[in-house]
């Protein structure tokens, strides 16, 4: 493995020929320097033979980083639920019939997967770990801004859980493999790629090209040495719905969430807290006459309407910032979740002045007639 | 060490390639920078061609081939672009030839056609398996017809995800494609593309792109070929097996002794209300509340699957049942007893 990880480096100085950062592939300075060297040394020209071997090397790596995590994959399995969803869900008519992926987060037997695998309501899941055994899981805490959902099965203490990487250890551009057992054989299949972008979707996730599809949504993004760098999901910064990003699925565009350092995330859904996406309630257009937002309707029983705002007045600044377009506040309100309080500054039309207030982060609206549970996706 | 070393920087040199870059001259070819991956391709496009035929709604008259043989045989995808008066092919330096179908084969979705011309350029099938999960592999197609007369075709780079058995369709009238898929990551599934071709480092083709599915289990379009191995088969005039026919029933029907819980609306997980005394259920000591979770390895999710499974099997042959009662798994052997009528 460790020459794994020299060989990828060198790949990785030599596309940036030098001007790569000492940090690149969370790899030491000397390390960088060595892999310098040994390009200088190195032949300039190549044989055929060594270029078929090198290519079999990389394939390699790939095989084996999957090997290295997949102990802590497991088979989700679903009974009963919505026998269909109305419509579609993003891009593909319905969610298929096969089991999801998940993977293993520690010892005693929590397991993350992707909201989107639960999109038809079971009334029992199963999860069937590395060894074989199938387990009831029970549902514990969901996080709608990350489309992550926690399950724990009982009666197991040393299951393998994954090494973490942190988002600041990872480079863009650094080789990343997607696994999932979607497909139906107990053999994860394999997508690889890059990270294509790090901070998307108010920072909860990073973007890659690998293939990303309800085939491994819940399972892992790893990088070459078989580390966890997120679980993949369906993803779309326009729409909080649970379907929305299917519609990009093996499009080049795709999400994982990181997990290393969410500590205090995990914690939240152990204890079967449901974390929301933030939801102001106001429908507003730049101000034509100036900064800020002009707020054209406020929806009953939203946060927007508990704060007394009105039509006719002006979004100003959210936590001190100016807002003056509508993708600079969708942007900025991602960033947050149901419950989190932020500070408003408005100009109110009424009383012909600007006040600045904290105001508490609702939720969005359910769609009427709809289970609690299941929001269903937008309808496109 | 030294020999690490150099495997080092020979993989280098390929990723080099991969990401397209060339600040890093690997192996010269005629002044000119040339790196793996080009070889792949330019090896590979004397050997394909493109088929115009007949499109009927919304399938369109165009297709990729490729030889797989000195005097003009031709492999591509089997559809309805082969039904028209007459199959056009266009060679990769832009002649075009009548072609004469020599073999279709509906259940591997495989056929075979014929130009009258030699060509020193083919791809020589193989009756093994070429590639495993995680080798490179370059997939050249005609997909949305880009290329033109002697234009080359479209090439895109992959892995293999996974070689699989399964089964997937299009449409539910569709015949199901059976058997193992070669699954990769490089996007294939487009109109055009089917009997495109995907090869490996070495130059060997790994298999046939097939035409636009989708898989069962997932509910997304599959990029996949059709190995290697199956389109050899098929040249041979090799007969397959049926192709997916229905699950004949029994003539006798199987009863286990279990009644199921009733509920209206939704997708039920198969809850057993009832389990008739004396059964084959009885004698298994299965129980009011278990929830059926799978049968002889075949997973159980709803009572429509339930009642799917329990058609086909038969009186008089064992069967393995799993079981979930509160949260436990219970396991049992059991033996349908014939159907009173």
């Amino acid at each position: 493995m460790h020459d794994l990880n020299r060989l990828l480096l060198l790949l990785a100085v030599i596309v940036g020929m030098g001007d790569l950062p000492p940090s690149c592939f969370a790899q030491g300075e000397t390390a960088v320097v060595e892999a310098r060297q040994d390009i200088a040394d190195g032949p300039q020209v190549l044989s055929q033979e060594e270029l078929f071997r090198a290519m079999a090397l990389t394939s390699r790596a790939f095989r084996q980083a999957a090997e290295v995590v997949r102990p802590s994959l497991v088979t989700i399995e679903s009974f009963g639920g919505v026998s269909a969803v109305q419509g579609r869900i993003g891009g593909i008519r319905k969610q298929g019939e096969g089991n999801t992926t998940g993977i293993m987060i520690s010892p005693d037997g929590y397991v993350l997967t992707s909201t989107f695998n639960f999109i038809q309501q079971p009334a029992v899941i199963t999860v069937i770990t590395s060894d074989g055994k199938r387990r009831v899981a029970t549902v514990m805490g969901r996080d709608d801004t990350r489309k992550l959902c926690l399950l724990k099965i009982n009666g197991v203490a040393d299951m393998p859980v994954p090494k973490m990487v942190s988002v600041e250890e990872m480079t863009v551009g650094q080789w990343v493999v997607s696994l999932g057992v979607g497909y139906g054989d107990t053999s994860p299949a394999l997508s690889m790629g890059i990270i294509s972008a790090k901070n998307r979707i108010g920072g909860r996730a990073i973007q890659t090209d690998a293939n990303i599809s309800p085939a491994n949504y819940g399972g892992p993004l790893i990088d070459i040495e078989g580390r966890l760098l997120g679980i993949c999901v369906p993803m779309n910064p326009q729409s909080q719905a649970i379907g929305a990003g299917v519609e990009w699925y093996d499009s080049g565009i795709g999400f994982a969430i990181p997990l290393a350092g969410s500590d205090e995330l995990i914690g939240r859904l152990k204890k079967g807290e449901r974390i929301r996406p933030a939801f102001l309630g106001i429908q507003s257009v730049p101000n034509p006459d100036g900064d800020g937002l002009f707020i054209k309707r406020v929806v009953q029983g939203t946060a927007a309407d508990e704060h007394g705002l009105l039509v006719e007045d002006i979004i100003l600044k959210l936590d001190g910032e100016p807002v003056n377009d509508l993708l600079k506040l969708r942007q900025m309100l991602n960033q947050f979740e149901s419950g989190q309080e932020v500070e408003l500054t408005v100009y109110r039309a009424k009383k012909n002045e600007e006040d600045a207030f904290q105001l508490k982060l609702g939720t969005p609206p359910k769609p009427k007639g709809e289970p609690e549970q299941l929001e269903p996706p937008k309808i496109r | 060490m030294k020999r690490k070393l150099k495997l080092l920087i020979v993989t280098l040199g390929f990723s080099l390639s991969v990401l397209g870059t060339n600040s890093l001259v690997i192996g010269q070819n005629e002044g000119r920078t040339s790196s793996f991956v080009e070889k792949m391709i330019a090896q590979a496009q004397p050997r394909m061609v493109k088929i115009f035929g007949a499109g009927a709604g919304r399938v369109e008259g165009f297709a990729t081939g490729f030889f797989v043989s000195k005097d003009g045989r031709i492999v591509t995808a089997q559809g309805v672009i082969l039904d028209g008066r007459r199959v056009r092919v266009v060679t990769a330096n832009g002649t075009s030839y009548e072609a004469a179908i020599i073999r279709r084969d509906r259940q591997k979705q495989v056929a075979v056609l014929k130009i009258e011309a030699e060509t020193p350029d083919y791809f020589e099938l193989s009756e093994k398996q070429i590639g495993e999960k995680g080798d490179w592999i370059v997939a050249l197609s005609n997909a949305f017809k880009v290329a033109d007369k002697e234009e080359p075709l479209s090439a895109s780079l992959g892995i293999i995800s996974l070689r699989t058995e399964m089964e997937a369709r299009l449409t539910k009238r569709d015949v199901a494609y059976k058997g193992e898929l070669v699954l990769i990551d490089a996007i294939t599934s487009n109109p055009g593309a089917a009997g495109g071709a995907v090869v490996n480092p070495a130059g060997q083709l790994v298999g046939m792109i097939g035409k636009v599915i989708n898989s069962s289990e997932t509910n997304t379009r599959l990029n996949y070929a059709v190995p290697c191995s199956a389109l050899f088969d098929v040249l041979l005039g090799q007969k397959t097996v049926a192709a997916a026919e229905p699950v004949v029933k029994p003539t006798e029907q199987a009863d286990l002794g279990i009644v199921l819980f009733k509920f209206g609306g939704r997708s039920n997980p198969a809850y057993i209300d009832r389990v008739v005394r004396g059964s084959p259920a009885a004698k298994a000591k299965l129980r009011t509340d278990d929830m059926i979770v799978a049968i002889s390895g075949q997973k159980i999710g709803s009572v429509k699957e339930y009642n799917n499974l329990v058609e086909t099997l038969r009186p008089n042959e064992e069967i393995l049942i799993i079981v979930k009662r509160g949260v436990e798994m219970v396991r049992a052997r059991l033996t349908p007893r014939a159907k009173k009528k």
